[in-house]
């Protein structure tokens, strides 16, 4: 009854999230390129924080209804789906002992279209479709424990309809650079002689994964950014500068983040997240809020949260789909997906501070022996007593009575 | 085992995306009937500001009949415009107001004009308006309701009408 209950709760707070659903507005599509390669930066930071072994992140957002989220164009609301595709590829060789060439893509492709897809879009005629791939190469030298990447940065608007969307330009020749030493690190993208961005990271946690401490007060200290981005407002420079504040509070699986805008923005977002021990930040659980700087000069708080177990991430209004979803907001957003790194047999999720406690190992179980072999000690009713002997025990003890009637029985009922 | 495996595939694919698109219409195919006794110059979906307009149906719809079918992409929730040639016969009232409109131009449209059409409870009337805007002249005016509609995609059949009182209703059939 109480499972039905849940059942029927949890169905309505779905169509709820579905139903009260607010539309996406025009311009938040428009400014979805700037968006993508900022995150793609962002997540290279962190991987490059390492910068040798592997890594893999691959996601899709399922939004299964098209009036969840709808398009708001100055005509009116249009059904349809709003969608983000993505991955993150980073491999990196071994040269010699200290040495390691990495190559590493990341490409999204976002936007909304009046039918969803995996591969080929709809292109109906109020969509907007746009990509940004990101690629480069890595070089880290574990002696000095150095990094350094560059690459190029494409964004590629596929397709915006122009009853509905300003013009707007794209670029294929962006391109960055990182350099890190030790937990600092410098990251910048440019266009032709100017920068899109400039990043100055402090990574002062301590971090296992890295050769950190596992505990102690290192552990306590915080991941500091501050990103100044190039932005223009009616061709007159609106620059601002996001500091960003990542912060352990217990035992590296509860922390704090925090973002604020200079000069003007203010508080951006504070998010509460809370990581199970021993998963590595691949299971997650997070509380959030947003303020919402809107153009009308709305700038009402958004709550909301998320839940991350491995491949799917479920949220409702949470800060990383209201900025990475086109402000997305009043319904559930589903995502499949998968990030996980690896440095030297160890595995972690993406900006984890402790490696997951599973590692590789080349035993291999062979399911049909196993499983043989446990069909035949469920018969036997095999245990091992403490010596570590093979005991059987029988069951349904037959009590032979030594009288006339010579009848058996294993009742015992007497 | 191996038609399950097949079926929940199936299941699982048709839940991911791109099989979206056999139940989901991304166009709406309309028709109007126009059983007014006035005739229906087109109809257009206009923004919520006013200024830009794309026309849908750009045909004469006489009274008594229907316009042709016009395949679009609308889909969704918009502000559309109805074009009528003249309503009631009412041209000298049509006249007043649009010399009301332009000695007193605080004074907007939908104030002066208020029982011109009749719409049930979900489709709510946003505006209607005796378009004066170029000279006030007789020749220039326009007749229009703006109204909210809900487009639900695939062939939708709207049929103008007139009730008793004399406004317009629209209704989907």
């Amino acid at each position: 009854m109480q499972r039905r209950l849940n059942k029927i709760l949890f169905l309505l707070a779905m169509a709820a999230g579905v139903a009260f659903a607010d539309p996406i507005p025009t311009e938040a599509l428009t400014q979805g390129g700037l968006v993508m390669r900022d995150r793609q930066l962002r997540d290279i930071g962190l991987v490059m924080r390492g910068g040798r072994g592997g890594f893999i992140d691959i996601g899709y957002t399922y939004t299964p209804s098209s009036e969840q989220l709808q398009l708001k164009s100055k005509y009116g609301a249009h059904d349809g789906f709003a969608f983000r595709h993505h991955y993150g590829i980073f491999g990196s060789w071994v040269l010699d002992s200290i040495s390691h060439l990495g190559f590493l893509t990341w490409f999204d492709r976002a936007g909304w279209d009046s039918q969803d897809f995996f591969f080929f879009p709809h292109y109906g005629d109020f969509a907007h479709i746009s990509s940004a791939f990101t690629w480069g190469f890595s070089y880290t030298n574990t002696k000095y424990d150095v990094t350094a990447a560059l690459g190029l940065q494409h964004q590629n608007l596929e397709l915006a309809s122009k009853r509905v969307f300003p013009n707007e330009s794209d670029s294929l020749l962006f391109y960055w650079g990182h350099v890190r030493y030790k937990n600092v690190c410098i990251q910048g993208s440019f266009y032709r002689n100017t920068f899109q961005t400039l990043r100055l990271s402090l990574d002062l946690e301590s971090r296992e994964l890295y050769g950190g401490a596992g505990s102690g007060y290192k552990t306590y200290l915080p991941n500091l950014s501050a990103t100044i981005y190039r932005r223009k407002n009616n061709d007159d420079d609106d620059n601002f500068v996001r500091l960003n504040l990542e912060q352990n509070l217990y035992k590296q699986i509860l922390y704090a983040d925090v973002a604020y805008d200079f000069p003007k923005g203010g508080f951006h977002s504070a998010i509460l997240k809370y990581y199970p021990e021993g998963l590595s930040r691949l299971v997650g659980l997070e509380a959030s809020c947003l303020r919402r700087n809107e153009i009308g000069g709305s700038r009402k708080l958004l709550w909301g949260g998320a839940v991350d177990i491995v491949i799917l991430r479920l949220a409702y209004n949470s800060a990383f789909d209201y900025d990475n979803m086109f402000g997305a907001k009043g319904t559930f957003i589903a995502e499949i997906h998968l990030d996980l790194g690896s440095i030297g047999g160890k595995f972690f999720g993406r900006g984890a501070a402790k490696p997951t406690l599973m590692e590789t190992s080349q035993k291999r179980v062979d399911l049909h022996k196993f499983m043989k072999t446990y069909s035949e000690q469920q018969k036997l009713n095999t245990t091992v007593d403490a010596q570590g002997n093979k005991v059987i025990e029988a069951k349904g003890i037959r009590y032979e009575k030594t009288g006339s009637s010579g009848t058996t029985s294993n009742e015992g009922g007497y | 085992m191996k038609y399950l495996r097949i079926f929940l595939c199936l299941v699982a694919l048709s839940l991911t995306a791109c099989m979206s698109h056999v139940w989901t219409d991304t166009t709406t195919r309309l028709q109007i009937e126009n059983k007014t006794d006035v005739t229906i110059l087109g109809l257009d979906i206009v923004s919520e500001d006013g200024t830009s307009v794309q026309s849908w149906i750009r045909d004469a719809i006489e009274p008594g009949e229907k316009s042709k079918v016009v395949e679009e992409d609308w889909v969704g929730t918009f502000k559309v415009r109805v074009r009528f040639d003249k309503w009631n016969g009412e041209t000298e009232k049509r006249f007043s107001l649009c010399a009301i409109l332009i000695t007193d131009p605080d004074k907007k449209p939908k104030k002066v004009a208020t029982n011109f059409a009749d719409l049930p409870e979900s489709e709510v009337i946003e505006e209607l308006g005796y378009d004066c805007e170029k000279n006030g002249h007789s020749d220039e005016t326009a007749t229009y309701v703006k109204l909210t509609l809900d487009f639900e995609g695939g062939s939708q059949y709207l049929v103008v009408s007139e009730d008793e009182n004399g406004k317009a209703v629209f209704k989907f059939r």
